[in-house]
């Protein structure tokens, strides 16, 4: 009976493997997800990786168990069916162990949940360092049209991670920056830009129906809300560009709500803070002088904050 | 002479006055008999099965080549929508009540149900929220996702009046599932047959009562929700508008509360039948009855209670994603317990390979799947980098392909000759299970992998060069062989109901009171409704029947018998003491 009944489960299987095959002309097929480039993505993988493993140590224990029984004890001529044991006693084992698999999960998500919750301080490559260094020396300026110069510490010992503002509509991300002259504000559209090794706190909601904020390779995803602002964090530890999707479904424009977190080196950030900021002066002076729709067409990053 | 129903439920002679024999259809639209209610709902739930792997077709023909526009997203979106209520609250749960409202009093040996009207009224409900859902057609379906969620459902967002069509077919449907829950609980409550204690009652409907008080619960949850929802749409209500003082997030917890209700009723449906299946087929009984009943209302209450573990990404506090995390992995503890009393159970048995039985192994083996990858999913940092993906669609496919398709089919398979005094078909049934399992992992897996890779679920296009191509060109295929194997047995239903041959009364040697009565069972059920006295009466009716004419048969072992009666003389002969 072996041989025969193996057959079907052997060519099922090599169908399912020849079909995965032709999915991979230009990709290797791969369960890993995007390489992590920040502390809280390592964790999440880290996560992962092990609740995979244990998913499919439990996946391929109850289909092999179930195959070994249709082969051993599928009904036959000379076959009797055996008297089930009764009472507590086999049960015992099994309750043991799955109790004992439940604690360790528990433990286990609650470590790694923290872990990923824990915000990093910056590394040294990173802006607060860079900041004190230049607080220190006090000389080798900030130029003076970097707005985030205003925002700098005057105390090198009082550090606090990149503040940005996420906000999401439909179907676009708005990153709000620090600093800027008072009562305008830097950002960008769609992509946010920030500086290597940094620690970076994001305070996402939303102005309409709920999306989630989700860079893969930079943490987990955060919903955002509207009415409430939910906080996630992440540290670039790579300068690149990462691209993310929302994943709550939005309405029609939906799968075109993406996101790119461009990470950059600090005098990189520096200069494209500084260059947003007169960029955003000139939009202003040229809505000032002829009411333009310039603005948008002139730099596409750069806007002007929903002036009616 | 219009109380047709009473009468059938208490017999008695009647010599004037006999009403005329309506149309069938008529008797069969207004018998509140649950065998014919039950008949409706199954019926009904298999022309959505239909439906629904139709919209899936269509759904993944738009996907299956990157930035696709033979769809327009918003055609897309309605299918999204309609297909998603289709699956579970026009075809999974009905299936699942159907099975339940006719088994259930067969299994408890009660000659109707407590409340037969309510139980009549609670199909109608349900047939008319489909036509609500579907009359949308007519115009404009609802577009706002397969559970609205709200803000995007509010008008200012989806101005759609399909979404209202929405609102009110789910809302009767929700309200028939609970108006069936009540007439359910009351019956088993009040209607079992002498000796039928608790501690006897079959696992089916353990599970079927654990369902009820589930849907009694949940369901009007999601009522209230709809009702704040319509409200906010045509009243100028706030109930879920942020900006005016409103609660996004409360429409978001009413509904993952009803939805992970409905996910705990389909599995524990799907559970109570393969606990059924497996001790029949394999000659032995369950390992442990009492483990077995615990286990399903361990899973029938737990599950709703961890409806935050669809929920990680929300503005919660952690207190509530960490008790929902905890909650959700104890689950592994009476999930677990099931599977390894069934692989216990079949153990050492002698294991007859029907189409029942391996539509219930396939269901075990997808289940495996759908359990692992749920596991995953409920441990927050996993739900962080998957929830709302490819992935968690794929792990949903798993779980209602493994709870509502195959161990539904498998329970049709098993009880098609008590419903219908015809046999179901066993070759063509064999065949559609070997199609729909290649179906789901062709499916599925791709579609693992696509949501790894970033993928999110519910998208009505992809993007060239994330990765994704090649999953969705292959899923897309899966889906295509999921929805013939799923015809290919709807077509078998469908013949075997009108050509199918004649079943025997008790073709398995199951053990619960259904198979005492004839198939189809007459309208009073029994004519005697039997003691029961230990959790097997059937095996203990089939003892006495033995011991009485043992005497004056010759033995059986005296000539050689044909297969289906050996197996006949093989049940005979394995009913060995009752567990007790």
């Amino acid at each position: 009976m072996g041989p025969r009944s193996g057959r079907p489960l052997i060519a099922f299987a090599l169908v399912l493997l020849g079909a995965l095959a032709l999915a991979s002309p230009a990709q290797a097929i791969s369960l890993a997800p995007e390489t992590p480039r920040s502390p809280n993505a390592e964790a999440i993988a880290t996560t992962y990786w092990v609740m995979l493993a244990i998913a499919a140590a439990l996946i391929v224990a109850v289909n092999g168990a179930l195959i070994a029984a249709v082969v051993r004890f599928r009904a036959r001529r000379s076959r009797r069916p055996g008297r089930t044991p009764s009472g507590r006693g086999p049960l015992r084992p099994a309750l043991a162990g799955l109790s004992l698999l439940v604690v360790a999960l528990v433990v286990f998500g609650v470590v790694m949940t923290a872990a990923v919750r824990d915000v990093d301080e910056s590394g040294p490559e990173g802006l607060e360092a860079a900041l004190t260094q230049t607080a220190q020396v006090g000389i080798s300026g900030v130029p003076a049209a970097d707005p985030f110069a205003t925002d700098a510490p005057e105390d090198p010992a009082e550090t606090s991670p990149l503040e940005i503002d996420a906000i999401a509509q439909r179907w676009v991300w708005r990153f709000g920056y620090p600093g800027g002259e008072a009562g305008q504000g830097l950002f960008t559209y769609g992509e946010l830009v920030v500086p290597v090794d940094t620690t970076v706190i994001l305070n996402v909601t939303s102005t309409d129906v709920s999306h989630s904020y989700w860079v893969p390779a930079l943490g987990g995803q955060v919903q955002a809300t509207p009415g409430s602002t939910s906080e996630t964090w992440f540290k670039a530890q790579e300068e690149g560009r990462y691209a993310g999707n929302s994943t709550i479904f939005s309405g029609t424009g939906f799968p075109s709500l993406r996101s790119w977190v461009r990470v950059v080196s600090v005098s990189e950030y520096r200069s494209f803070l500084a260059a947003l900021g007169s960029e955003l002066q000139d939009a202003q002076g040229a809505v000032a002088e002829d009411e333009g729709e310039q603005a948008e067409e002139a730099e596409g990053e750069a806007g002007e904050e929903e002036a009616p | 002479m219009r109380s047709f129903n009473g009468r059938r439920q208490r017999p008695e002679i009647v010599t004037r006055g006999i009403p005329r024999p309506r149309p069938a259809w008529i008797e069969r639209a207004t018998s509140a008999d649950h065998k014919s209610v039950g008949l409706l709902y199954i019926g009904t739930a298999l022309v959505f099965a239909a439906l629904a792997v139709a919209e899936l077709v269509l759904m993944r023909i738009q996907l299956i080549v990157p930035e696709s526009t033979i769809i327009s997203p918003e055609i897309f979106n309605q299918l999204l929508t309609v297909g998603g209520t289709t699956a579970v609250i026009l075809f999974a749960i009905p299936l699942a009540l159907g099975l339940i409202g006719y088994l259930v009093p067969l299994q408890i040996g009660a000659r109707g149900v407590a409340l037969p009207r309510l139980n009549l009224l609670s199909y109608w409900l349900y047939a008319a929220g489909a036509v609500a859902v579907y009359a949308s057609f007519l115009y404009a379906p609802s577009d706002a996702g397969p559970i609205a969620m709200a803000p995007l459902s509010e008008a200012a967002f989806s101005p759609s009046n399909g979404v209202d069509a929405w609102i009110a077919g789910v809302g009767l449907a929700t309200a028939g599932f609970v108006l069936f829950a009540i007439n359910l609980i009351a019956t088993v409550s009040g209607m079992r047959a002498p000796g039928l204690a608790w501690r006897r009652v079959p696992p089916f409907t353990w599970a079927a009562s654990a369902s009820a008080w589930v849907l009694a619960v949940v369901g009007p949850a999601m009522i209230a929700a709809l009702a704040m929802l319509f409200i906010d749409r045509n009243f100028g209500g706030i109930f879920f508008s942020a900006g005016d003082g409103g609660g996004p997030l409360l429409y978001q917890h009413l509904a993952a509360i009803y939805s992970t209700g409905l996910m705990a009723v389909a599995l524990v449906v799907a559970a109570g039948v393969i606990s059924e299946i497996l001790p029949a087929l394999a000659g032995k009984p369950l390992l442990s009855h009492r483990a077995t009943a615990a286990s399903l209302v361990a899973i029938a209450v737990l599950m709703p209670l961890a409806w935050i573990q669809g929920m990680y990404a929300a503005p919660l506090g952690a207190a509530w994603t960490t008790g929902a995390m905890a909650i959700a992995l104890a689950l592994v503890l009476p999930f677990g317990t099931l599977i390894y009393i069934w692989l216990a159970t079949l153990w050492g048995g002698a294991i007859r390979l029907r189409a029942s039985a391996l539509f219930a192994l396939g269901a075990i083996s997808t289940l495996a799947f759908a359990l692992g990858l749920e596991l995953a999913l409920a441990v927050i940092p996993v739900g962080w980098l998957l929830d709302g993906t490819a992935a968690a669609l794929a792990a949903g496919t798993y779980a209602i392909v493994a709870a509502s398709v195959l161990a539904g089919f498998a329970g049709l398979h098993h009880w098609f000759g008590k419903l219908t005094g015809r046999q179901l078909g066993e070759g063509v049934g064999k065949a559609a299970l070997a199609i729909i399992v290649l179906g789901v992992h062709l499916y599925a897996i791709p579609m693992l992998l696509a949501g790894v890779d970033g993928q999110p679920a519910d998208v009505f296009q992809y993007f060239e060069g994330t990765g994704v191509s090649g999953y969705n060109l292959v899923a897309s295929i899966g889906a295509f062989v999921l929805a013939i194997g799923v015809l290919v047995e709807l077509g078998n239903v469908a013949h075997s109901y009108g050509h199918g041959r004649p079943a025997a009364h008790d073709p398995w040697g199951g053990t619960s009171l259904e198979w005492f009565a004839l198939s189809p069972p007459p309208p009073h059920n029994f004519d005697v409704v039997p003691d029961v006295r230990s959790p097997e009466p059937m095996r203990d009716i089939r003892e006495a029947i033995r011991m009485r004419t043992e005497t004056f048969a010759p033995p059986a072992s005296h000539r050689r018998a044909r297969p289906a009666e050996r197996e006949e003389a093989e049940q005979t002969d394995s009913s060995g003491t009752p567990v007790a």
